[in-house]
């Protein structure tokens, strides 16, 4: 029974939102792929954040040089961003890989690592303003060539929210599976204890490189996906803290460590935030910011294992009740 | 460009004045750390609410600049101990995790509250300090910058003074080194932390006094300045009281060299490549400090 | 018997401090060796620099015939050594089979092949009926016994114990006795630290003293316990 609804829901849940471009307006279009692009950045981040425990509050660096990468190459070679996005991966993992062998090396996590993954995205917001090669503060533009499936471009939004519908499942099918594998139960083990997961053969620097490598990625191939999407990106709105903010939020409020917290958290928040700017934003420019900032205080005070933890324990107490 | 003994000279003063004030920026920031062990990432957020504070009294107020620290001090004095107990006490022994987003979460709602009562602009003061310079040959030292300077001086001076020769501050310490021992001593320890968070917020008050007759003010001030006192506290050794002071004039002088020899503002880069440097090579700070 | 284990010179400071000093002895194949000494005298230290958690300052340990004494804890424990910690280390959000299943994952890349001798482990040490509790809610007793189990599930040749009887009562510790024993008859070799006098006395085929950091004495029990060194050692230090 169990095992049979973690498979039907899901695929229903994807049979219903592959549907709804069918009947949807273009702005419930656009909500849709904004919460799809939201759950899938944040499920990202839950990989290191959640599962491996290392909360990353400069992820944003890894989606700026996913855009960055893919809407450079696009510019200056024409490169189609199909190709762009698999370079910027790269780039990212390398990052990633570099970045994780100098924090995790002499066991800095934590507030440590906090702070870190901070400075290293504020460096690349000054180092990409100042560098006009890459459009300085201005930022670039993903030049417009008209439809084109070929160079990752669209009329209307339908193919954007197909593309990112199918990210959002991969990854998240991806999760399911990996989670209860081998990779899954390291990582959990080095978030756990890590002195224990060190005496039970468990390499808990391999696994901590490599958690933060696979959500690198997965985030830089966000990043090209936001660049194809808006069309336009600056040093700011991809490197700055709004996106890391976003994404570790959406994950602490859904639930870290859980598959499918991350993706509860953007379905829950997204849709009330864009209706804050939408309704607020003339008068209040950072109404979802600070939506955002009060749902972050009152998540830690008084639920911080997130919606998913919080069912868990009433389910558990429920049954204990029983029994 | 040329790199002139004057204008080195000149970006060397300005630095060492600079520099004095990011080190009190972060003396509170470490001062945290090391009692409880706890990051306000926040930070930068209560330095922009004081700074707020300071401009109000001065452009609507006609008050001295120096004059509100009378005002600013115990205000952020108020504002960190109110916050403390209210959110941060609650989650003391929360994972690390849970104090971080929280004080993520107090950055976000303190930025846009800004946003909302004083809009994105731009704040600045022209007060009877903001023109007066003093000569030394070629080098120029703004009064303002120096009062800054020899105030941020002071406030960590005195900062040391209480933490080493009065009681409460060898509790502070004591709290800071072993908890549990500090609590047999019959330390407060729960009334150390509130005062401690309280202190560390207040120095950020004095700093905001000394800094609004050549510092601007926006609602995103503090990110700039938070950031600078995440770098300085890394550098100095998180917990170091006189790592960060150090800390703080070397990043200043980054900053100010940098910005004499580097177009735009790839002075802040050099900044996180030192930052990133010190990571790499001593992650425990240059001068050590106290690990969770 | 072949030597599995030989530490030569082990000494390990801090800062000025010696917390080990120049201590050697063997532990072969098959046997049990117990570690005393009073509180402080460097036991739990030792374990440390033999499983890779403390580098040494000084001297070699060699397992199996290789020098482990500069690699990583889980690299020893891959090469067949593998410790259990005093203050029992759980994997709290994981269950009791999760927690063993950790141990198994060593040498068992596949999860149904190390859920399966995880099951196994967990009937070993008595937790079959917890599989699905998680860490932190067992009890003490049952914590002690997981420590064993997850330990156990790396399939080690020389295992170290840390104390696993400390804070027991009488019949659980007859329990672990007897685990301890059955071990050591399927060929796994134990280094056992142990506060509980009756429990080293009782396992032991040979024991090292240890007092500040120095070996004292190495013999039988018998030898040992009649040793005026080791007498005055632990009379020396009524207090604890």
């Amino acid at each position: 029974m169990k095992l049979r609804w973690n498979v039907v829901a899901p695929l229903a849940l994807l049979v219903v939102l592959a549907g709804l471009p069918l009947f949807a307006t273009e702005y419930m279009l656009h909500i849709g792929v904004l919460v799809l692009l939201a759950a899938y950045l944040a499920t990202g981040w839950n990989i290191l954040g959640g599962y491996a425990g290392q909360h990353s509050l400069g992820h944003s660096l890894f989606l700026g040089i996913g855009a960055y990468t893919s809407t450079y190459l696009f510019a200056q070679i024409g490169l189609t961003p199909w190709i762009g996005m698999w370079v910027g991966a790269l780039f990212a993992a390398i990052v990633g890989w570099f970045v994780g062998y100098l924090c995790f090396r002499y066991g800095l996590r934590g507030p440590y690592f906090a702070l870190v993954t901070i400075a290293l995205a504020e460096a690349m917001v000054y180092l990409v303003t100042n560098l006009n090669a890459l459009g300085g503060a201005e930022g670039l533009d993903v030049r417009w060539v008209g439809h084109n499936p070929a160079l990752m471009q669209f009329e209307g939004k339908t193919a954007y929210y197909y593309i990112i519908l199918i990210m959002t499942a991969l990854l998240l099918f991806g999760v399911q599976r990996y989670s209860r594998r081998r990779f899954g139960y390291q990582m959990i083990a080095v978030r756990e204890n890590e002195d224990a997961a060190e005496a039970l053969g468990v390499d808990t620097l391999a696994v901590r490189i490599r958690a933060l490598v696979i959500s690198a990625v997965v985030t830089a191939l966000g990043g090209v996906f936001f660049a194809q999407y808006y069309t336009y990106i600056n040093p700011r709105n991809v490197f700055g803290e709004g996106p890391s903010v976003q994404m570790l939020l959406f994950a602490i409020v859904g639930g870290l460590g859980t598959v499918w917290g991350p993706a509860i958290g953007a379905i829950l928040l997204v849709p009330i935030a864009e209706f804050a700017r939408s309704s607020l934003g003339n008068t209040f420019s950072g109404a979802h910011l600070l939506l955002y900032g009060v749902v972050l205080v009152l998540v830690m005070l008084f639920m911080p294992n997130g919606i998913v933890g919080l069912v868990q324990t009433l389910e558990r107490r429920r049954r204990g009740g029983r029994a | 460009m040329t790199f002139s003994p004057e204008l080195i000279a000149q970006s060397i003063i300005t630095g060492i004045m600079i520099g004095g004030v990011f080190a009190l920026i972060s003396v509170g920031l470490s001062l945290i750390w090391g009692v409880m062990r706890i990051i306000n990432f926040a930070h930068g957020e209560f330095l922009m609410v004081a700074m707020y504070i300071a401009y109000f009294l001065v452009a609507r107020g006609g008050w001295d600049p120096y004059a509100t620290l009378l005002v600013t001090t115990p205000a952020l004095f108020l504002l960190g101990a109110l916050i403390f107990r209210g959110t941060i006490r609650p989650i003391l022994g929360h994972p690390s995790m849970n104090q971080i987003m929280l004080t993520v979460g107090l950055s976000l709602i303190l930025q846009n509250l800004a946003l909302v009562f004083f809009k994105a602009d731009v704040l600045t003061t022209r007060t009877e300090y903001t023109r007066m310079i003093l000569s030394i040959g070629p080098v120029i030292i703004r009064v303002p910058q120096l009062i800054a300077f020899i105030g941020s001086a002071l406030t960590a001076f005195l900062l040391y003074w209480y933490l080493q020769r009065t009681d409460t501050g060898r509790a502070i310490r004591a709290a800071a080194q072993n908890k549990q021992a500090a609590t047999l001593m019959g330390v407060d320890v729960q009334r150390i932390y509130l005062l401690a968070f309280g202190i560390g917020s207040a120095t950020l008050g004095v700093a905001a006094s000394l800094m609004i007759s050549f510092y601007y003010t926006s609602p995103t001030v503090g990110l700039f300045f938070g950031l600078i006192a995440y770098v300085v506290v890394v550098l100095g050794g998180l917990g170091n009281f006189l790592g960060t002071l150090v800390a703080g004039l070397i990043i200043g002088l980054t900053e100010s060299v940098g910005a004499a020899i580097l177009p735009g503002s790839l002075s802040r880069v050099l900044t996180f490549a030192l930052f990133i440097l010190v990571l790499l090579f001593r992650p425990q700070g240059l001068f050590g400090g106290k690990r969770a | 018997m072949s030597e599995l284990l030989q530490v030569r010179n082990l000494t390990k400071h801090f800062g000025g401090l010696a917390a080990v000093q120049d201590v050697s002895f063997d532990v072969n194949k098959g046997e049990i060796v117990g570690l005393i000494g009073p509180n402080g005298a460097g036991k739990t230290t030792t374990f440390s620099l033999l499983t890779g958690f403390l580098t040494p300052t000084r001297g070699t340990i060699t397992f199996a015939g290789r020098r482990i004494d500069n690699l990583k804890p889980h690299v020893i424990c891959r090469l067949g050594m593998t410790r259990t910690f005093q203050i029992v280390q759980p994997f709290p959000e994981m269950t009791a089979l999760e927690n063993v299943m950790m141990g198994a994952l060593v040498h068992h890349r596949n999860i149904d092949e190390a859920q399966r001798r995880g099951r196994n482990t967990l009937a070993r040490v008595g937790l079959a009926h917890k599989a699905d509790t998680p860490g932190r809610e067992l009890t003490l007793v049952e914590q002690k016994r997981l420590e064993i189990g997850k330990a156990l599930a790396t399939e080690p040749q020389l295992l170290l114990l840390d104390e696993v009887a400390a804070g027991l009562r009488e019949a659980e510790v007859d329990v672990i006795l007897d685990l301890v024993r059955q071990l050591n008859t399927e060929g796994i070799t134990l280094l056992i630290v142990e506060h509980l006098m009756k429990v080293i006395m009782n396992l032991s085929q040979r024991i090292v003293v240890l007092d500040f950091g120095q070996k004292i004495a190495e013999g039988s029990p018998a030898e040992v316990s009649a040793n005026p060194l080791v007498l005055e050692a632990y009379l020396g230090k009524e207090e604890d």
